[in-house]
């Protein structure tokens, strides 16, 4: 249906192919907030998967054409956003010692295992690397790393979860970015954290549809639980919830390059705060049956504190969020 | 292997700086007031405890970690198994669980394994330090071994000693052997999930469960779900309505599973808690003997909230146990984890997380020891706000943990994860944490009401 960028060709509107046009923009979130309202585990999976052919691209890296779906991305280094080091680097600030330091080490994959949800047949991945004071990129044969097979992960039940490591004589080139590497980098974390609500935001409606549903027939003490305070209120917490995401990516709605990573980031530690508060809210509507597999509303919870976690999580994105605005660590 | 003096951005205990280094020097009346040695937090804690209990909580975590913590990952990611079948490592730990007596704790010897000197202290508090041990080890395995508690409560609420040497004696007794008799509580029914556990919300329930009189006893027919440990249960204390009644003729069964027309239904595919089984249970015109009646006809309802009193402040403790090993985790990989050549545990913002997570965990077991203490006669209002206040608290903790360790959280390897999902199912059972809220104002409303009365000084006292 040309919703996900299968070729080369630039002229296609699918899925992050056009985020220098508002339009694109949009297309692209609300495409997410569609795929994340019906599985939030695969909107996740082809979310990165339209992520590696864009910045494919932009590396003007061949697609593999036998298998489009079996290339994805890893936006970050091992360990959440290297603190206020790389927005420090994304922003021109000149870099200090330990700002390389730490980047280099961020994007070391070599003494560094890296986290990577996809699925399970996965055959190539896109990487940023730390390269003479500057991310380049690499895109590495899955039979070219060591790769480790984890236990089931806590959502995204559709993916799996593995560990990658950089053997010590590696193959996979490194791409260097043929224009601003720091330019292309915040496109791809914007991207990615704009992606990332847009998913909740989709996975949340359809957590609302069900909680508003239940408590449309469910009754206790003699009348529907729509009727009760305590359960208002916790609906209340989901309108309140999907309200605020809908403003932030409302507020993003803009061509790529218009939109400030600083912003997004800050947002985004809030958004999905709200997101998982509003799940968790969700399924505490349906009371035990809620924390069934059958219904599928706590995998909307464990889904949403998957997508919480990814991009660095909102941990760091504090310290990025500093060292955006100029702070050093 | 060599320790770094001191984390990031603080002096080592040995710096002249240092105000615990000063204070050795102290004149010796100063020193009574301020020198300290920075001990192991639990072991602080366990020290501040009486001496049986300190015991207690040794013992619980011993057997924990050599019993239950081998299992924690297995267990939870094991397929789902046909309702009533157990894994042989599970069937291995409840034979040596009943062994070491923690299936039989709530009576001393020679009826149970509650050590005598215990006996001065309520056993709430016995419970929940034992729970916390364990489910600070894997909540599922904590559940497995505690639901057994909770279903033989209602024997022991019944307060007629022949209930508790004909039926909780042998209980106990095949448990010390090895072989355990394990017993359920089955309150929830189809539809009526918070129906059973609110005041309010009985009085317009639907039985689901009714009993017709017949020669010698009573007929159960209906349904009861989401029974914890019901998959595994020899018997059952079951809670039915009075044939044309409502709940207020609410009876407690003691119920054989082996009686012809009680069938288990299934199990519940669960998102935690998964090392125990919630399992659906129908009775098909069970009969059980009049002397199968536990506390009495129509005496049900109040020994359910009796028995939800009692166990609503160790529900508080596993949900402390899981805080307490999402922190544990959480320090574990900010020593570990390197990143730019430094643990994370010398950041700045890394050291804040941690201490708003440890102050958290202290802050729950302070207040559940402080009310579990006095739990001779659990009140329900001290009951219902331990509840939901720790669970709720004790889930922010484990998110905090998850948020540290970003991507990596989601994996199952690094325990956080199963801690959520264990934790999740703390703020529903018991009551969801909206009706445990409601049940200390319904508790409360006495003094609400009329505070003169109850008070010394006019308004109400908090």
């Amino acid at each position: 249906m040309g919703l996900l960028s299968l070729s080369a060709d630039p002229e296609g509107y699918g899925l992050w192919e056009q985020p220098a046009e508002k339009a694109g923009m949009l297309l692209s979130l609300r495409m997410l907030g569609q795929f994340g309202a019906v599985n939030a585990g695969v909107a996740f999976a082809w979310h990165r998967i339209a992520l590696a052919a864009y910045v494919a691209r932009q590396l003007r890296l061949p697609l593999n054409a036998d298998a489009p779906l079996a290339a994805t991305l890893v936006p970050t280094g091992h360990l959440g956003l290297a603190r206020t080091s790389l927005a420090r680097w994304l922003t021109g600030q000149p870099p200090s010692d330990e700002d390389s330091a730490l980047l280099a080490d961020w994007l070391n994959r070599r003494e560094h295992d890296t986290v990577l949800y996809a699925p399970a047949a996965w055959e190539s991945v896109l990487l940023p690397v730390w390269d003479q004071h500057t991310i380049a990129w690499r895109r590495v044969n899955r039979s070219d790393w060591q790769v480790t097979n984890c236990a089931r992960a806590h959502g995204f039940d559709e993916l799996a979860a593995f560990r990658l490591r950089e053997p010590p004589a590696s193959a996979a080139p490194i791409v260097s970015v043929p224009g601003d590497p720091r330019a292309l980098f915040t496109r791809v974390l914007k991207m990615d954290m704009l992606g990332l609500m847009a998913i909740g935001g989709g996975a949340l409606a359809r957590a609302q549809t069900m909680a508003t549903d239940y408590a449309a027939v469910r009754r206790q003490g003699g009348k529907l639980i729509a009727a009760h305070a305590a359960v208002q209120q916790l609906l209340t917490d989901i309108e309140s919830a999907r309200l605020r995401v809908d403003q932030a990516l409302g507020s993003f709605g803009l061509a790529l390059d218009e939109v400030d990573l600083g912003a997004v980031a800050a947002s985004r530690i809030d958004v999905h705060k709200h997101l998982c508060h509003a799940a968790n809210q969700a399924v505490q509507v349906h009371g035990g049956i809620g924390y069934m597999r059958d219904l599928g509303v706590e995998k909307i919870l464990r889904d949403q504190n998957m997508l919480r976690l990814q991009a660095g999580g909102i941990h760091d994105a504090r310290q990025f969020v500093a060292g955006w605005k100029g702070a050093s660590a | 292997m060599n320790h770094p003096a001191h984390l990031q951005g603080h002096l080592p205990a040995t710096h002249p700086l240092s105000p615990r280094h000063r204070y050795a020097q102290f004149p010796w009346a100063a020193r009574m007031m301020s020198d300290y040695a920075a001990s192991d937090l639990w072991e602080t804690d366990t020290r501040r405890l009486p001496a049986a209990l300190a015991r207690i909580r040794r013992r619980a975590r011993h057997f924990a970690e050599q019993h239950l913590r081998p299992l924690a990952a297995e267990a939870d990611l094991a397929p789902h198994l046909p309702p009533g079948e157990c894994s042989p490592s599970l069937q291995r730990l409840l034979a040596e669980a009943g062994r070491d007596g923690w299936l039989s704790y709530f009576l001393p010897a020679p009826l149970g394994s509650m050590p005598w000197r215990a006996l001065r202290h309520a056993p709430v508090w016995q419970s929940s330090l034992v729970i916390e041990e364990f489910s600070r080890v894997c909540g599922g395995l904590s559940l497995l071994l505690s639901a057994h508690h909770l279903g033989v409560m209602p024997l022991l609420l019944s307060g007629n000693p022949r209930t508790v040497l004909k039926y909780v004696a042998p209980i106990y007794r095949r448990c010390r052997a090895g072989d355990p008799h394990l017993v359920a509580f089955a309150i929830t029914e189809p539809g009526a999930g918070s129906d059973v556990e609110d005041g309010h919300g009985a009085e317009s329930y639907r039985p689901g469960v009714v009993s017709t009189p017949v020669d010698g006893g009573y007929l159960l027919n209906g349904r009861k779900i989401f029974i914890s440990g019901g998959d595994l249960a020899q018997s059952v204390t079951v809670f039915a309505a009075l044939q044309g009644e409502g709940m207020a003729s609410w009876t407690c069964f003691y119920v054989d599973c082996n009686a012809p027309g009680f069938k288990l239904v299934r199990t519940e595919l669960k998102m935690g808690m998964r090392a125990s089984g919630a399992a659906e249970l129908e009775f098909s015109n069970v009969f059980v003997p009049h002397d199968r009646i536990i506390g009495g006809l129509r005496n049900g309802w109040a020994i359910n909230r009796a028995t939800l009193n009692t166990s609503r402040i160790p529900v508080s403790a596993m949900a402390l146990g899981m805080a307490r090993a999402a922190t544990e985790a959480a320090v574990e990989f900010a020593q570990q984890y390197q990143l730019g050549g430094r643990p994370l545990i010398d950041a700045q913002d890394v050291q804040l997380l941690l201490a708003d997570m440890v102050a958290e965990t202290r802050s729950l077991r302070s207040l559940i020891w402080q009310e579990a203490r006095h739990a001779w006669r659990p009140r329900q209002l001290h009951a219902a706000l331990c509840k939901f206040h720790a669970t709720d608290r004790a889930q922010r903790v484990c998110e905090m943990a998850m948020d540290l360790m970003a991507d990596h959280g989601g994996l199952h390897e690094q325990r956080v994860e199963k801690i959520f999902r264990d934790i999740r199912l703390t703020r529903i059972f018991e009551g969801t944490n909206q009706i445990n809220r409601l049940s200390l104002v319904e508790d409360w409303q006495t003094q609400l009401l009329d505070p003169d009365t109850h008070s010394m000084r006019p308004g109400v006292s908090v």
